[in-house]
């Protein structure tokens, strides 16, 4: 991608350039078309090239529209390294997990390396729901959040019922992060959509 | 909840964000209140007050 084509393409493009690139990842991956190690290597491809132009578009986006806060950016970015530091962590555990075979304690070690930045996550949207002093935008996150978790419900009792059933394969339970961080994402278009 | 607010701003000739710079909330904020599409909490009604010189059963109005 050229600086032009960067500075003129908005977080819709970005955002959905990122979604169907992790849908072709994550169904190359359900399909055996690819093992893990290309698969979290494209992952993080895909995450360093996407993720910083979506929070970057998205906050000039709101600063043009008069619907940002200095809570906001200060959010923003802490998602921003937290995603990044997730895609990693998730990749460099996943990688070592495949390549050496270690004990149970450090294995658990292995695992918070994922984990960490997931947390952050979390606690970035505590803090912003604590520093936010505009309550409408407040109540937007609040909203986006709760539809986010309805992906999450909806998605998670539908594949769990078809894998029981033996109708899909297995998938792993961190795939929560991903699905409400899309799900608030489908949220807050769905609400600015709505504003306009 | 109906409101007068879009009316009293455009009578002081006060854009959203003049009127949000005012209330110390976002544009998008005073948006969603005039278009009805928020109800703002009391203690933000009583801001938007204050800055109209009004009472609030005078800017927000019942269904």
């Amino acid at each position: 991608m050229t600086d032009g084509m960067a500075r003129t393409r908005g977080p819709a493009f970005w955002g959905t350039l990122f979604g169907i690139a992790m849908a072709l990842i994550a169904a190359a991956r359900i399909l055996d078309m690819i093992n893990p190690p290309t698969g979290f290597l494209l992952l993080a491809v895909v995450s360093a090239a996407c993720l910083p132009q979506i929070f970057r578009t998205a906050m000039a986006a709101a600063r043009r529209s008069g619907n940002s806060s200095s809570a906001l950016q200060a959010y923003n970015k802490r998602m921003l390294f937290a995603s990044l530091g997730y895609v990693a962590g998730l990749g460099v555990a996943t990688l070592v997990y495949e390549q050496i075979r270690l004990a149970t304690p450090l294995l658990a070690v292995l695992a918070l390396l994922p984990a960490i930045p997931t947390l952050a996550m979390i606690w970035a949207m505590a803090r912003y729901l604590l520093d936010e002093t505009d309550e409408y935008l407040r109540y937007r996150t609040l909203l986006a959040s709760v539809i986010g978790l309805g992906f999450v419900l909806a998605l998670g009792s539908f594949w769990g019922f078809l894998e029981t059933f033996g109708v899909v394969p297995h998938v792993w339970a961190w795939w929560v992060v991903p699905v409400f961080g899309i799900g608030m994402g489908i949220g807050n278009c769905a609400i600015l959509a709505r504003g306009r | 909840m109906n409101n007068r607010l879009k009316v009293l701003r455009a009578e002081r000739n006060w854009s959203q964000q003049e009127l949000a710079s005012r209330l110390e909330v976002s544009r998008q904020s005073v948006n969603a209140i005039e278009t009805g599409k928020y109800d703002p909490s009391l203690p933000l009604a009583f801001r938007i007050a204050d800055v109209f010189g009004m009472a609030i059963e005078d800017i927000f109005l019942r269904e």
